[in-house]
């Protein structure tokens, strides 16, 4: 169905940030949360249009943009991710001397391209999302202008993603000489008559996935996730982990999915991706063991849970693949913000050794965030448990066990180091001073709610199951 | 007249360049100038594509291309002006406060 309706979510997140970036320029207050208050109005409002949409398959311009079930629900999510970004940014903001107005007007276009880039089934139009998530996202790293790491970690981030973006562009190039068009469906349809004998097509389709492997850290092109995790403000890091991610995936599983279907199974862009799975499962878990800072920590074990989310796609299981992403928000943002709870002015507290004996000094915070890191680490009832277990199921139904147990062993290497971080907390006395400056409510309603999330997720994940099954029924 | 295929052979010519210098160079703005290269590569792939098979939807893909290349590289430019301000380099072997 056509209708304006499918332009109307973008329209308002993208005239937001326009909003919001001249408000800031002209206002010139102190106090930045109103710009956090007025995102939210309009965030919720996106929300509402969303929700209207459901069901309806609306599409805009000539079909380019695509509002179906996944789409939407994709959007949702990120809608909830950057509002949770919003609130526990307010307290880290206004602590570490972060421009405001650049925070949320940046956030707002960067979540117009996650927007774009998953409700689109035209190659370009994906591209396109993907560089406006990508630009605003460079900036966002180097937003603590002063501080030597975050302009490390944007300099990084711009270097490595422009770099992924141009293989994405020259594969993009090789597909269109196969195909003539830059569908997803006119280039599998190109595949379809010989699918190992397009040379041309497949080394394409493989530029691709390079392009994409880097935006969503697959091994080996995870290079620069740590550095910019590490360097990134903490609230940026937290939206690095969970939204392009989650985009990245779901682009991934639009184009690739539709092959397994047509039984391109055995063909050698499989093989290659079953090893990148194994491989990003085994180091992003190992490598993980050795980290002392715990944002390095938390960036290796994004690095391992891509490796999870590939099984899901390799599996061809879209439902536990949005459900995966679905808990990752939670116990991500949940995980990142008890680490800006602990903060201070002009200081953070990032090392292992600050969260000795934090437990007890601190109770509510010590198990809030040592809940988030069981769910992690995959232990029931949390959310993160069945997460885990639907995408190894999943995977096991489709013939793909050996993948799965290596997927079982990982997972138990990387619960070593969660684990670490709650006998820290517990099992040691305090070594260092660390203290919390202001109780801030909003970062606590979002860890609450984050808890909250991944409790329900685990506990009583029906009702979410049902909606991601309709969504995820829109792919074919 | 030069076939269209030359055009492609040149373009990939140009991408490999691109990733060599990415790779074997020092400092940030000519390692910004390969990733360009690769950029004006893959515009040159779709030119030579879209004359060959006489398909025309690349020629206004370009115009995206080159749009998105701009942005990019006014992004790029701010933040080595950033870094080099705070470290008056820019050298890559001096990002280095990161480790681990």
């Amino acid at each position: 169905m056509n209708g304006f309706g499918a332009l109307a979510p973008l329209l308002i997140i993208v005239g937001a940030a326009l909003v919001i970036l001249l408000l800031d320029a002209f206002l010139k207050k102190d106090n930045k949360n109103y710009l956090a208050c007025l995102s939210l109005f309009f965030l919720v409002v996106c929300a509402v249009f969303c929700l209207r949409s459901w069901n309806k398959n609306l599409s805009y311009f000539e079909g380019q943009l695509r509002l179906d079930n996944l789409a939407l629900f994709l959007a949702f999510l990120f809608l909830i991710a950057v509002a949770f970004v919003m609130f526990i940014g307010m307290k880290y903001l206004t602590l570490q001397n972060v421009p405001g107005g650049e925070f949320y007007g940046l956030l707002l276009l960067a979540l117009s391209g996650l927007m774009i880039m998953t409700s689109s089934l035209n190659f370009i139009v994906i591209f396109l999302g993907l560089e406006v998530l990508s630009v605003s996202s460079y900036a966002l790293a180097g937003l603590k202008g002063k501080d030597e790491k975050s302009s490390e970690s944007a300099i990084k981030y711009f270097l490595m993603g422009s770099f992924a973006s141009a293989f994405l562009i020259f594969g993009l190039a090789l597909l269109f000489g196969t195909a003539h068009s830059l569908e997803i469906s006119a280039v599998l349809s190109s595949f379809r008559a010989n699918f190992e004998g397009q040379l041309l097509g497949l080394v394409g389709l493989g530029l691709v996935i390079i392009g994409f492997a880097f935006k969503i850290s697959l091994v080996p092109f995870h290079m620069w996730t740590p550095d910019v995790y590490e360097g990134a403000p903490t609230p940026v890091t937290a939206f690095f982990a969970v939204g392009p991610k989650a985009a990245g995936f779901a682009v991934l599983f639009r184009i690739l999915a539709p092959y397994w279907n047509e039984g391109f199974k055995s063909g050698r862009i499989f093989d290659v991706l079953w090893t990148v799975a194994a491989l990003t499962m085994l180091i992003g878990s190992l490598i993980g063991l050795r980290q002392k800072n715990i944002k390095r920590l938390f960036a290796y074990s994004s690095i391992a849970n891509a490796g999870y989310m590939l099984i899901a796609v390799l599996a061809g299981d879209g439902a536990s693949l949005i459900f995966f992403l679905t808990v990752y928000l939670f116990m991500g943002i949940g995980a990142f913000g008890s680490l800006i709870a602990l903060s201070k002015k002009d200081r953070e507290y990032t090392d292992l050794e600050d969260f000795a004996g934090v437990g007890f000094k601190y109770p509510w915070l010590g198990a809030i965030f040592s809940v988030f890191l069981l769910s992690l680490a995959g232990f029931p009832p949390t959310g993160g448990f069945l997460a885990k277990f639907y995408v190894f199921v999943g995977a096991v139904r489709q013939d793909l066990t050996s993948l799965v147990i290596i997927g079982v062993l990982t997972s138990l290497i990387s619960a070593f180091y969660y684990l670490r971080i709650i006998v820290y907390m517990y099992m040691r006395e305090p070594e260092r001073d660390v203290d919390i400056e202001i109780e801030n409510p909003a970062l606590f309603l979002v860890l609450f709610l984050c808890l909250y999330g991944v409790l329900q997720l685990g506990i009583f994940p029906g009702n979410v199951l049902y909606v991601i099954r309709q969504a995820a029924a829109s792919l074919f | 007249m030069i076939p269209a295929s030359y055009f492609f052979l040149l373009s990939v010519v140009l991408f490999v360049l691109g990733i060599i210098a990415f790779f074997l160079k020092r400092d940030l703005i000519t390692q910004l100038m390969a990733v360009e290269i690769m950029l004006n590569a893959a515009n040159l792939a779709f030119l030579a594509l879209a004359k060959s098979s006489n398909f025309l939807d690349a020629q206004v893909i370009v115009f995206f291309i080159i749009t998105v290349a701009a942005a990019e590289a006014a992004i790029g430019l701010a933040i080595v002006m950033l870094i080099f301000r705070q470290k008056k380099s820019i050298k890559t072997e001096d990002m280095r406060s990161m480790k681990g």
